[in-house]
């Protein structure tokens, strides 16, 4: 893999490169002179059947890149994304990937083509349609607003810290903004 | 009074007093009412037997149809839900669009709770071992499916087509078989119990038409025994009216002769110039004159009689001093007067209340009683009269009792429950060549009843009679107004 991965890595920096545009995440901390916007926690949720409860992010960052494939239990890990356009995936990509749409597709195109992604993400419309494809699959893993989350998902600790908690890095800029 | 006491007591108290001859005689008056009366309860009974067993039936049609409907719903629910849930899980086979997945996955859970509330229901529902078993294992069948349509539905969420495809192959089909197998048992049981519900209403409905018909024929047998016996109580009554009538020609024929005959002979002498003196000729008309007298009392009575019996007679109602009246009748009662040596013991309480009434009526009701006590006394030629203060049968009312007592023949048993009724006269005295019209008590009755009276009998045969007439004294003696009484015994001012 690693003979692979490095070419890898330049061709998908040399994307980035080329896009040439920022990443237009939302930020925590707004604009200067701008009001800072009311920002409610992202959760990752994971299967209530998974074992799993806590991860860091930097953990959390390769089940995202899709650079594991399996949860310690043996199951397939299945990653769940919003589509483009969610804030949440917005979050995600700037928080977790440290990445743009662009460079998000780029890396599995190119991970899934060298074999060095294992995971190929599960595209929903919605935060629901999430929710239910977590509960109906034992592997599966996603985010959801804190707002969104119920009793047929498990959120679990990223740094040992959930939603909510003082220091919980995933932070999505509230509904109410709207 | 000692006697009495062995003797044998009839009472003629207004309303409860009539012997079983004369009930019978009213029923037969009111035969037709009451023919239809028993018609109308036996038809309503009829109705309500029919009624309440065509509504058992009818229930068990209800329920019959109402348990097969239900059953077949839940079956049929149960079959189509259970083929959705498989169903919804195969479409998710045919895309690769996640949300479409996740569309399906909802629609086969749906299906899936669906499923298992009808199996859970089932169970509630199930009564014999065998539904039990059979839901338990329909239940657990359908439990191993589902856990293999989740592991189905996650690999196909997955992407992992041939994983998903090769899973249903392997497990998902035989399971789902298995599931369809048990369905097909819980069909059957419910066509057996919709069978065995069908036999039973058949056998309810053959039941009612057994009992409706039971009943009706009952009723019919019923009612024509109920008409034959009204017909013949009728009939009966007839005839022995008819005979009582000829009896009563016959009688007032044979007791208007002889006067008829002494007048006749007497007139023959005096015109034939056979009676020639004074004397002879005075005695020849006080015999006329007598006879005359018994002869219009006679035809009085009669007359009297056939007035009260069409409810015509009217009595003038007044405060009547008993002992007076007595005095009176014994004073102007012409067998008294004939029967020569005849002991009359006369017995009086002193200071008897009056009582109401009309004084006339009331003076032939007393003599008739002691003409009859002369009349029936025998050899005794004894009769004794006696007015007394005794108590009523009503609480707290009082009544004057006027007994006449003879010593004479008596009345047999069989007798008593006749001697009130119009033209009646015992075989025993008509043998004994005793001349009456058999109307005496029967008015003397009707008199008593008006006056809100009644009579009472003790006798006994070779022994004597008591004829006791019980009237109500009078409320209030100082009232003198007077009120007309029908003999009805109802009264108007």
């Amino acid at each position: 893999m690693g003979r692979l991965a490095n070419p890898l890595l330049v061709f998908s920096l040399a994307g980035l490169l080329l896009a040439g545009s920022p990443s237009k995440a939302p930020s925590a901390a707004g604009p200067p002179g701008q009001p800072v916007p009311n920002l409610e926690p992202l959760a990752i949720v994971v299967n209530q059947a998974n074992a799993v409860d806590s991860l860091s992010m930097a953990d959390l960052r390769r089940i995202f890149l899709g650079e594991r494939g399996h949860w310690p239990n043996g199951r397939r890990i299945t990653l769940v994304m919003l589509d483009p356009g969610w804030p949440e995936r917005a979050v995600v990509l700037s928080d977790i990937y440290h990445m743009d749409e662009t460079e998000f597709k780029n890396h599995f195109l190119h991970g899934l083509f060298t074999g060095e992604v294992f995971v190929s993400p599960k595209t929903l419309s919605t935060p629901e349609g999430v929710r239910k494809f977590i509960f109906n699959v034992p592997g599966a893993i996603g985010y959801l607003r804190a707002s969104d989350v119920d009793k047929s998902v498990k959120v679990i600790r990223i740094d040992e810290r959930l939603p909510g908690d003082k220091g919980y890095k995933l932070q999505v800029p509230s509904r109410e903004n709207k | 009074m000692g006697r009495e006491k062995a003797s044998r007591e009839r009472k003629s108290v207004p309303g409860t007093s009539t012997s079983a001859a004369q009930t019978w005689a009213g029923l037969s008056r009111y035969s037709s009412a009451l023919l239809l009366f028993f018609i109308f309860c036996a038809v309503t009974v009829v109705g309500l037997f029919a009624i309440g067993d065509l509504r058992k039936a009818g229930i068990d049609q209800q329920n019959m149809y109402a348990g097969l409907v239900l059953s077949l719903h839940r079956i049929a629910a149960l079959e189509y839900q259970t083929q959705e849930t498989r169903r919804s899980t195969l479409y998710a086979l045919s895309t690769t669009d996640s949300n479409l997945h996740v569309k399906y996955a909802d629609q086969s859970r749906e299906a899936d709770h669906a499923v298992s509330a009808g199996i859970t229901e089932y169970l509630a529902n199930a009564r014999t071992p065998n539904e039990i078993n059979i839901g338990k294992r329909l239940e657990r069948d359908w439990s191993t499916y589902l856990s293999v349509r989740d592991e189905v539905l996650a690999s196909i969420l997955e992407g992992s087509t041939k994983e998903a495809v090769d899973r249903d192959l392997g497990e998902g089909v035989q399971s789902f078989d298995r599931v369809r197998q048990d369905l097909a048992e819980v069909e059957r049981i419910y066509d057996q119990q919709a069978s065995q519900q069908l036999a039973n209403v058949d056998a309810t409905s053959r039941r009612t038409i057994i009992r409706v018909a039971a009943v009706l024929a009952i009723t019919l047998i019923a009612t024509i025994a109920s008409v034959w016996t009204i017909q013949k109580i009728k009939m009966t009554g007839a005839i022995q009216l008819a005979k009582l009538q000829m009896e009563f020609v016959a009688s007032v024929s044979h007791e208007l002769r002889t006067p008829l005959a002494v007048i006749s002979s007497a007139a023959d002498n005096i015109a034939d110039g056979l009676v020639q003196s004074k004397d002879a000729l005075k005695i020849y008309g006080d015999t006329i004159q007598r006879q005359s007298r018994h002869m219009t009392e006679l035809v009085d009575e009669v007359l009297i009689f056939a007035a009260t019996k069409d409810r015509k007679s009217h009595f003038v109602s007044h405060t009547v001093d008993v002992p007076e009246i007595l005095h009176s009748v014994l004073r102007q009662t012409p067998e008294l007067a004939t029967a020569s040596g005849f002991h009359v013991e006369l017995e009086i309480e002193p200071g008897l209340p009056p009582v109401k009434g009309d004084s006339s009526a009331l003076a032939r009701c007393f003599q008739n009683m002691i003409v009859n006590a002369i009349k029936y006394s025998g050899k005794s030629r004894w009769i004794g009269v006696k007015a007394f203060l005794g108590h009523a049968q009503v609480q707290g009312q009082r009544e004057i009792q006027i007994a006449v007592r003879d010593r004479g023949i008596g009345i047999a048993k069989s007798e008593l429950s006749h001697i009130f009724e119009p033209f009646y006269r015992s075989p025993a005295v008509v043998a004994e060549q005793i001349h009456g019209t058999g109307l005496g008590l029967s008015l003397s009755k009707n008199i008593a009843e008006a006056m809100g009276g009644y009579f009472s009998v003790i006798s006994e045969l070779g022994a004597g009679s008591v004829f006791t007439l019980h009237l109500p004294v009078a409320e209030d003696p100082k009232s003198q107004m007077p009120l007309e009484v029908r003999v009805d015994g109802s009264t108007e001012k």
